[in-house]
Formats: structure tokens, sequence, C-alpha cells
């Protein structure tokens, strides 16, 4: 049975993705497994200039969760483009390049680099990043500077665009709407939610940064109940992503409404996480005679 | 004391990362905190002193979630751990039985650099930084070397597997509360025993390692550092492990290290907090 999806007008082998931040930049998986067989990739946050991200302690494990506060450590896109994506072309492998700036411009400046490049799917935006002081959240929550930078890149890049929303948005749908309205082709969520963690004893803080991004099993119920309502208040795909470790997850984010889901921190615990989450369902749909794309929004 | 080797030792070859479910095949218990897991691994593990695996019980479920980065005690078709009881997860395993199924992806990481030619090793540990230690020590016996050895701890009790040090390698003890060895810590009695010849390799606390660091740095001895930070993936994806250094970026340990020279860490407590503007250095990995 077909496992074909259709986000907007670009077309994914499977619905199976990984999240941002959660798989490097895909080249870190040589040694486990040929990563062109899931739907595509989605970049660690791509800013204008590397970042070296944020003093440790970055990560503090929670009941079911993590938290991190790695800062959006990255390369950079001009290092991304020249040293990592001709090799992510070469393989096939479906790139979503996932951005981040402080303002505008940046956000602007990083499109038309990316645009310069073949072999990207999509440019996702994170406009929901816990961790940082500038930028992340603060566009996330305001669906009015949603909406301004979305359209911005809108007019920047040709590329199929994504926006990341934060589960902090106070009115997700209104947020969603206005990034639809101002040319967006899909949405995907969630983003982690803010916690924090302290050491009874030491009475420090888990973390450098005070506060983290919560992610893992323990966001599930949240992100999927956000995508259920997302899924049927816009007209542009959801791509479900929060706590998905199992495929039995990525089809609950399936029915619930979601195009696509995307496989993040269950990559930690196994490399080969995404990988049995596509092939798995794969299995459910062949056991009943389904395509991927008629599970979506099937929930009764 | 028989003469260190003059001929160069090759750099062992790394064996790429493999993600498999092991049997336990025993746990052996030094004390309520510290267990020796060890495991059956018929088609062999490929792991190198100083290298690590991330570690995870097939049946905890959702919780706790992340795998435990544990450095090798010994590789082969046997691998084996050292864990000390922290928290949920190695109280999970220190009730392991044999036969219950284990997660480990490895070998992972850069193991410890042998010896330059001509120079003795001599290893430094803290508590259940024997791990490593230990494994090294047997790599460098049977390639002729004659370690010294220097391992402390609070008291006789965090000395865990001192006995198996002291059978190939020439050990001094020390206790912080004089229950074994001299009365003190391990940085008390290196500055006396580091001779120009020596070589040092060191796993232990972070602020005994820092101590080790400075001690060498200041004699010009070649110290290489076991780094242990908390990780959730362990192969370069997560960016947890970052570990500020003295050029003013962060090294990864999981990729960069876990071995690593230790003139490259800022020890300080607090480092790390880098301006970060955009323009600031460029993290590698």
């Amino acid at each position: 049975m077909s496992q074909r999806v259709k986000i907007g007008a670009l077309e994914l082998k499977n619905p199976v993705l990984t999240a941002s931040g959660c798989f490097g930049y895909g080249l870190e998986y040589d040694d486990f497994f040929d990563v062109a067989e899931l739907g595509a990739i989605c970049t660690k946050g791509l800013s204008l200039l590397p970042r070296p991200g944020s003093p440790p302690e970055r990560i503090c494990e929670t009941a079911a969760g993590m938290l991190n506060a790695i800062g959006l450590a990255n390369v950079g896109v001009e290092a991304f483009c020249r040293e990592k994506l001709p090799t992510l072309r070469r393989r096939g492998i479906g790139v979503v390049a996932n951005i981040f700036a402080s303002n505008v411009e940046d956000f602007v400046a990083i499109a038309c680099r990316l645009e310069q490049e073949s072999g990207i799917s999509a440019v996702e935006l994170n406009v929901s990043c816990p961790n940082v002081k500038a930028g992340g959240i603060e566009f996330g929550r305001d669906p009015e500077l949603c909406a301004r930078v979305t359209s911005a890149v809108r007019g920047a890049t040709s590329l199929p665009l994504w926006v990341k929303m934060s589960p902090e948005a106070g009115d997700l749908v209104q947020v969603a709407r206005a990034c639809q309205d101002a040319g967006a082709d899909a949405i995907t969520a969630i983003n982690t939610i803010r916690g924090m963690a302290i050491d009874p004893q030491s009475r420090k803080l888990r973390l450098a940064n005070s506060t983290g991004g919560l992610s893992g099993p323990a966001l599930k119920p949240i992100a999927l109940r956000m995508v259920w309502e997302l899924a049927s208040s816009i007209d542009i795909p959801v791509i479900g992503i929060g706590g998905i470790a199992t495929a039995g997850d990525a089809i609950e984010f399936l029915l619930a409404g979601a195009t696509a889901v995307q496989v993040g921190t269950a990559n930690f615990s196994d490399p080969c996480a995404a990988l049995k989450v596509a092939r798995g369902i794969r299995a459910y749909c062949e056991a009943r005679g389904l395509s991927a794309s008629a599970l979506v929004g099937q929930a009764k | 004391m028989s003469e260190p080797p003059v001929a160069a030792v090759n750099p062992p070859e790394i064996q790429k990362p493999k993600f498999v479910s092991l049997p336990l095949a025993g746990r052996e218990s030094f004390g309520a905190s510290y267990h020796v897991l060890t495991f059956d691994h018929p088609e062999g593990s490929g792991a190198l002193p100083g290298q690590f695996a991330m570690v995870r019980g097939a049946e905890w479920g959702e919780s706790p979630l992340l795998p435990r980065p544990m450095s090798y005690l010994s590789g082969g078709d046997s691998p084996s751990i050292l864990i000390k009881v922290l928290g949920e997860g190695t109280a999970r395993m220190a009730r392991a039985e044999p036969g219950e199924r284990y997660f480990l992806l490895g070998p992972l990481g850069r193991p410890w650099r042998p010896p330059t030619p001509g120079r003795r090793p001599l290893l430094v540990g803290g508590g259940v930084g024997i791990a490593p230690l230990l494994f090294f020590c047997r790599w460098l016996v049977e390639r002729g070397f004659s370690p010294l050895s220097l391992y402390g701890g609070r008291s006789e009790h965090d000395l865990p597997l001192s006995r198996e040090l002291s059978k190939i390698s020439d050990l001094q003890v020390t206790t912080e509360d004089g229950s074994g060895g001299a009365r003190g810590r391990v940085t008390d009695v290196l500055e006396k025993l580091l001779q120009p010849d020596m070589e040092v390799y060191t796993c232990g606390p972070h602020r005994m390692m820092a101590l080790v660091a400075d001690i060498c740095d200041r004699h010009d001895i070649v110290c290489e550092a076991s780094l242990e930070t908390p990780m959730a993936c362990g192969y370069g994806v997560c960016l947890g492990c970052a570990v500020p250094t003295t050029e003013g970026r962060f090294l990864y340990a999981c990729v960069e290290g876990p071995c690593v020279d230790a003139r490259r860490v800022d020890w300080r407590p607090g480092a790390g907090a880098f301006d970060r503007a955009e323009d600031a250095a460029c993290p590698s990995a």
C-alpha cells in the first residue's frame, strides 16, 4: 500500500520525518541505516552565522521525557550548504531546512541562501525555540509577528514553507491561521514546552539556562490534542510531532489529522527509531489494505 | 621495574558502533553502590579501552527514557561496565538479573591514546572512574608496559576493583577518611609521584580531574582525561555533552572524547558562558 504523502505540492515517499535538533544534519547515521528510506529529515536549526550554544548543563532527564537547553548550537547556513548538503543530495535524502533567526531580516537572508541550493525539499521556520533570548518563542506567541516572518520568507523563497508552532502560543489556531494566511504551506506542531528541574540535594537548577524544552513521551497527549485541534481548524497540512517513539504513536497523530509526523527524542535511545516507525506504519497499512494518506484524520 | 617499550604502539582501529540487544551474563556487586554488569556478545563488542556504550534496559518502557553512557570495563565477547548507583537507571541496573536484556549502542567515542614511546603510563582514578583505566591497564600490560596507578575514593568502600588493579599495576590507594591506603586524595600523592618520563591518564570526578590536569600542566606532563557529562544520544546529535575548551568553544564529549588531552578542557567551574552573539565560535558537531 502506498506510503507516499503530499504536503502541499511536496510529495514524500512516506510520512515519517526526523525532528529538528534530534537528528543532527542526517550524516551522523551512516553507521546505522540508510536515511534515504525516511520521508525526509529536518536539519538542526540553522542560523545565519554559526552559534556555539549554551553552557552546560544542557540536558536533564525527567519522567518519561527530557529537558534541553542547547541554545541552537549549529554550524550556520553557509557551512551547512557547503559541507553537509552536497552529501545529503548525493544520497537522495529529503532535506527540510529548519531555520532560526532573532529578526525578520536574518530569516530572509537564510532563506535566500538556501534558495541558491538544490536538494532542499522545504524550509521550516523555527519561531518556537524556548531556549534563546531573542526571536524563538517571542515570534511564536504572537500571530502578527509570526505572520510577518512567514510573509517575509514567503517572498524570499519558492520552496515549500512550514512553520513550527510553539505549544505556548496563547491561541494556537489563531497563530496557525495567521501563518496560513501569510503563505505557509504547512504547520508543524509542536515544539517543546518549557520546563525545569532542580537538584534537591544541592538546591541547584539542573540546567545552566534555568529552563529548558520538555520533549519525549511525556509530551505526547498534549501534542496530539493540539494537532487534532489544528487539523480541524486550518486548511493547510499539519505535521505532527511530540513524543512519537513507535509506529503506534505515529498512527495516532495521523488519525488525529497529521499528514506526516516527526520523530525526535526517540532517536536518542535508538538511532533506528524513525526507520522502525516508518516500517511499522507500512506494516499497519498493509495489514488493513490502506494507504498512509487514508489514515489522516480518521479518528472516530 | 622493566623499561617501557620504546617502539611506537599504533593506535588501535576504531570499530563502527552497533545497536544491539544483549542478555546480561552476570552481575557482581561490590557493596550496595557498585556493580559490574557483564553482557554476552558473541559477535564481539569491538570496544577499545576508553570507549563507551549507551546502555538501557530493554524493558524500561518510557521511564527512565534515556540510555546511560558507560565506559567499557572490558570488551571482546564479554563486554562489561562498572556502575555506581546514582539514580533510577543505575538502581535498575543494580537489581538486574542474568538473562535480562539490555540495549547497547557501541563502541562509541575516542579511546585512550597509546603512550608515547619511552614514557611510563600513570593511571589516576577516582571511584567509579576506575572502569576505563582498568581496561586500559590490561591493554597496556599486554603490550609490555608496566603502568603505575593511583586510585582514590571517599572511603575503602568507594574503591571497587582496587584488588584487580593491584594485580596488574604498581598501585597506590588513598581514601579521604583514611579507611584504606593513605589518608587524603590522589592529588595529594600525585605531585610526589610524578616523574618527567611519565604520561598521565585520568578518570574520576570533575574536581579531581581538574586538579590532576593542573598538576600535570605545571610539570609539563601529558595528561589524557576521560570526560563524563550527561548525554542523551552518545553519537553527536543531541549536543547535550558540551564541554568548554580553553579555545573558547565547546567540544562534544561523545564524538571528540571521551578521552581528550586535558589541556584542551577549561576545567573552571561554570566555564563555557561564552559570548552568545551569533559571530562567536562555531561548534564542530
